[in-house]
């Protein structure tokens, strides 16, 4: 080992007179001191509309003078990367947004700041329960809520009136029922689906096994365990297998909603129904302007009538990178995008915001007031540090869901293969 | 220029000796240093751009280096906790192997189809070769994400081109048939997706050495009455028999280091049949920024390279002057 | 050599096949791009595009930036081409011709630095980067791209070398001309197709590369084009119009550039003739 931290040495010597030891960071130098001072935000793309940033920083740089809102937008591709190399460098960015199932290792690698003492400054009060978990660890608050959005189910109004389907449906059964229907009304069409349902829409999928009263994963002490096997698990599969059989999707069921996009299939007009975020309207009504008009949502129906089913929130937190050199100033900035007056302007956006109860502004619209409407109830994936590598790479839930479909694996052998799977994904 | 090439080249046709090594020449100091002198930009950019980062990796490959270590600047040394969590991994030798064996496939895929094309397009018309050459050109130039997407589409099982022409072509039981649901057949698509990317570059390489060889020589076998066997194994074959070596051996280890589409296609999926060694230090590594085990295996794709290499490079060591020309 | 007019008739109908299986996955990303981004997948079969449209290249070129990031792209590549070219037509020569100490221990170090996945260097070269003040500058990419494929080139480009008949050259000296100016006068020329096969390897080596743009150039506006690509996907889904139209713009300029250089592959194939 010797031998070897010397001969990376001498390399160094000899290769670059001014290299510093490999792999070490930045962060030490302090631009501290009076005078101007500039804030770096980096927030993603696609999160908050651009009205509001520009306002935001408006405000915030004219009540703080000598302060420069250096405010960058960054694409989700490669972001992993790219914040890593961040903020590992001199000038790392001040504000940062994490995607809420990434949060938990930022968190547990201790490159965040801790802001459990501002919570309280920071709407703490209102925060999402299910974007606060993640960005807690250890008993301390790393990062804030930034915002939520779930999934519903979005339908064809046009459809559901010709098929004689005078209310949404409120049950399971009553979904059910629906999609008969569309099926003896329009099932001529040897290309209509009552409800489009890729085989490997997970999320949906979690939505269920809530609903039956389960979970993927629990926590035990610090650690998580899968759960996958339970019979509330299994249940909602089984009922996931139901609605697709039901329907007769042709969707693929070896892929996700991504591939191919089944906003793209909906916008071909053959699709009365699918289970899609908010803004697939809008992608789906880019070719097709008229689909927008006649497209309404309801919220996914629980098994119990009247009730929703509790659903999975996906979202992002908010950050302070723990070497940043303005930290009071990055913790005002937050507090003023978590103050009421931003978090409404989230809504009006179609964003269920992170750090208030208020969502009267999504009511404005009958698709983002479905997703209001069950956001209330609602879990975020397992804040582990791990689930990040899960869902990024190979998801077992997505390779259970297609071996369980397709009939390669009976119930018990799928879930109890992709129990094993999530525990070895916890521990690894 | 043309006029000093025509001068200068010996007049004979008689087919060409095997390659043979220049005459030993007494060197003064001045030639001698030379070498060194046209090697010294090409020298300094590889050992500082690309031999420091990989001493770096080796040391890093000893430490523990999550994001909290770089971001602290912390120096973590761990001996060989990270190979050791590596190798202790049941699958990794099963990874291995599968990478190996797809390497293989997809290198020899894309020679043989490269060395093909090139002869081939010898012996074409004019428009047909430019023809050729552009669709090459546009196979290579196509964007990674592009090519992976379109070819996702191609072979979607309910809505893609090949499926529904199959069926066209009444071959019924391509309804609805998944190219994707076991690992072996996902990387024959992956494989095939590489070939077609690959071969533009082989084939290029090899077809502007079969350039390289005097015409002369070919109408000289052919006036010899040679088939286009014998010409082929005379006059091609000694021109790009050092380039047919060569992107083999390129090929390789690119294709063993292929990372992008294996993981855009299907995440090494499903149930991890189609994960190769560069998705295995993604997963292990790069996902979770455990920069320590990334390097690790970054080590051991080297020293399964190198042992891939190995005859090539004793061969390269071995040899002494006879490789020189 | 002379082919009787059938064979030469079924020569070029294999070209054609060729052509055409080669074209396809091309072929269908052009027409993927005129089609309505709904009709990307559709049930109908569609081998024919039934309808067209040019929104997707409307959409794509009206996407801020692309003029920007392909003057950036233009100049890191282009930059890095060159380099690597005259870096590895220097050392090619000598180490295809010439006997020196060290020469085997050279070729080993250029093989080796070409089986470090990428992937894993990242850090260091960030950290090499920051600590030459390079980072968020065009320079730092260049540097990049021309080390990446510069073992590449000095390993293709002594191959070719090599091919050359070593009697060409030694006539040249006979007459006079000296190692070098033999190298000058007769191997240079006859390296054209090779210059062009590794320099299109090279061009579009770094024409793709993705991750260290992204990380190196923090500022959009020094972005390339690999990275204004992938901003076509988004948390509101991926705009896959916009993609396969911008696609085809992406890899316009290869192309352009490979019908620059293609020449120099036919005029490569004339010296060859002239030498009769």
């Amino acid at each position: 080992m010797k031998r070897l931290t010397k001969l990376v040495a001498g390399a160094a010597a000899i290769a670059l007179a001014t290299a510093g030891c490999a792999g070490s960071g930045g962060g030490s130098s302090d631009s501290s001191g009076s005078g101007d001072k500039t804030l770096t935000v980096w927030l993603m793309s696609g999160s908050a509309p651009d009205t509001l940033t520009d306002a935001l920083n408006k405000e915030f740089e004219a009540a703080n003078s000598g302060v420069t809102v250096k405010y960058e937008v960054q694409e989700w591709g490669g972001i992993q990367d790219k914040l890593t190399t961040a903020l590992a460098s001199q000038d790392p960015p001040d504000v940062i947004e994490l995607g809420n199932t990434l949060t938990p290792s930022f968190s547990a690698d201790g490159v965040l700041t801790d802001l459990s003492g501002d919570v309280a400054d920071l709407n703490g009060d209102q925060w999402l329960a299910s974007l606060k978990q993640s960005g807690e660890w250890d008993g301390k608050d790393y990062a804030t809520p930034f915002y939520a959005a779930n999934r519903v189910v979005l339908y064809r109004t046009d459809m559901f009136q010709q098929a004689g389907i005078t209310a949404t449906p409120t049950s399971r059964q009553e979904w059910l029922d629906a999609i008969t229907k569309l099926k003896a009304t329009f099932g001529s069409d040897p290309q209509f689906q009552p409800l489009y349902l890729p085989g490997q829409n997970w999320y949906s999928l979690l939505s269920f096994i809530y609903d039956e009263g389960g979970n993927i994963a629990e926590k035990d002490g610090k650690e998580f365990k899968a759960t996958v096997n339970s019979p509330e698990a299994k249940a909602g599969l089984e009922f996931y297998k139901q609605l697709v059989d039901a329907s007769g999707t042709t969707a693929p069921k070896d892929n996700d909603e991504q591939n191919p996009e089944q906003a793209g299939i909906y916008g071909q007009g053959k699709v009365a129904m699918m289970i899609a975020l908010p803004w697939e309207v809008g992608t789906a009504a880019k070719d097709n302007p008229d689909i927008e008009k006649n497209t309404s949502a309801f919220p996914i129906p629980s098994k119990t009538a009247g009730k929703t089913a509790p659903v999975f929130q996906g979202g992002s937190n908010l950050a302070i990178p723990v070497n940043s050199k303005n930290p009071e100033l990055a913790k005002a900035y937050l507090k003023l995008l978590l103050s009421d007056k931003y978090q409404s302007q989230l809504a009006e956006a179609g964003m269920v915001p992170g750090a208030s109860t208020d969502l009267s502004a999504l009511d404005a619209n009958p698709v983002s007031k479905a997703m209001a409407a069950a956001s209330k109830s609602g879990n975020a994936a397992p804040a582990t540090p791990k689930w990040g590598t899960v869902e990024a790479g190979q998801n077992p839930l997505k390779d259970m869901m297609t071996a369980y479909l397709t009939g390669a694996k009976d119930l018990d052998t799928a879930t109890n293969d992709a129990n094993t799977a999530l525990d070895a994904a916890f521990s690894g | 220029m043309t006029a000093t090439v025509h001068t200068a080249v010996p007049a004979g046709t008689t087919p060409p000796a095997p390659p043979r090594a220049p005459r030993r020449r007494v060197l003064n100091l001045g030639e001698k240093t030379i070498p060194y002198l046209l090697l010294a930009p090409a020298v300094l950019v590889m050992v500082v751009l690309l031999g420091w980062p990989a001493i770096q990796v080796i040391g890093i490959s000893f430490r523990k280096l999550d994001l909290g270590e770089l971001v602290r600047g912390e120096i973590v040394w761990v001996g060989l906790d990270n190979y050791t969590s590596v190798l202790a991994e049941p699958e990794f030798w099963t990874i291995t192997l599968r990478t190996v064996l797809f390497t293989a496939a997809v290198v020899a895929g894309t020679i043989l189809a490269g060395l093909l094309i090139a002869l081939l397009m010898r012996h074409l018309s004019k428009s047909v070769r430019v023809a050729v050459q552009v669709t090459l050109v546009l196979a290579w130039a196509t964007p990674i994400l592009a090519a992976t997407t379109v070819y996702q589409w191609i072979f979607d099982q309910q809505y893609g081109i090949l499926n529904k022409t199959l069926v066209k072509l009444g071959f019924d039981s391509f309804q609805g048939f998944s190219w994707f649901s076991s690992g072996a057949s996902t990387l024959t698509v992956i494989g095939i997706l590489i070939v077609w990317q690959a071969v533009p570059f082989v084939c290029f390489t090899m077809y502007a050495g079969l350039l390289q060889a005097p015409q002369e020589l070919y109408e000289a076998s052919a006036i010899d009455g040679a088939s286009s066997w014998q010409s082929f194994t005379t006059v091609s074959w000694p021109a790009i028999r050092p380039l047919v070596t060569l992107t083999t051996f390129l090929s390789v280890i690119w294709d063993f280091k292929v990372f992008a589409q294996v993981w855009a296609m299907k995440q090494g999926g499903p149930d991890g049949e189609s994960t190769t060694l560069p998705l295995l230090m993604y997963l292990r590594g790069i996902a979770g920024r455990h920069f320590g085990v990334a390097s690790a295996v970054a080590v051991l794709m080297i020293i399964v390279l190198l042992a891939l290499t190995a005859r090539y490079l004793q061969l390269l060591l071995r040899t002494r002057e006879a490789d020189i020309s | 050599m002379k082919k009787t007019r059938g064979q030469r008739i079924a020569l070029n109908t294999v070209g054609v096949l060729v052509a055409l299986v080669f074209a396809f996955p091309t072929y269908w990303l052009f027409s993927s791009a005129f089609k309505p981004s709904t009709l990307m997948l559709t049930p109908d079969y569609d081998l024919f595009p039934t309808s067209l449209t040019l929104d997707n290249f409307v959409s794509a070129w009206n996407k801020p930036g692309f003029l920007t990031h392909l003057t950036n792209s233009l100049i890191v590549t282009v930059g890095a081409v060159l380099c690597s070219l005259v870096a590895g037509v220097l050392a090619a020569f000598p180490l295809a011709r010439l006997r020196f100490r060290g020469r085997k221990g050279f070729l080993l170090l250029v093989l080796i630095a070409q089986m470090a996945p990428l992937e894993a260097l990242l850090i260091p070269m960030f950290l090499l980067m920051q600590d030459a003040g390079l980072l968020n500058k065009l320079p730092s990419l260049l540097l990049v791209y021309f080390a990446v494929t510069l073992p590449f080139t000095v390993w293709t480009l002594r191959g070719f070398v090599q091919g050359i008949p070593y009697e060409l050259e030694e006539a040249a000296m006979v007459d006079g001309l000296g190692r070098f100016g033999a190298f000058r006068r007769v191997v240079l020329p006859l390296l054209g197709p090779g210059i062009v096969a590794t320099s299109v390897f090279a061009f579009i080596t770094a024409w793709n590369e993705f991750l260290y743009a992204l990380v190196f150039m923090r500022d959009n506006d020094k972005q390339t084009l690999p990275v204004w690509l992938s901003t076509f996907r988004t948390v509101f889904g991926t705009d896959w119009g916009g993609i396969t139209a911008a696609s085809v713009m992406y890899a316009l300029p290869a192309l352009v550039f490979f019908l620059i250089v293609q020449r120099k592959l036919v005029s490569g194939a004339t010296a060859g003739a002239l030498k009769g």
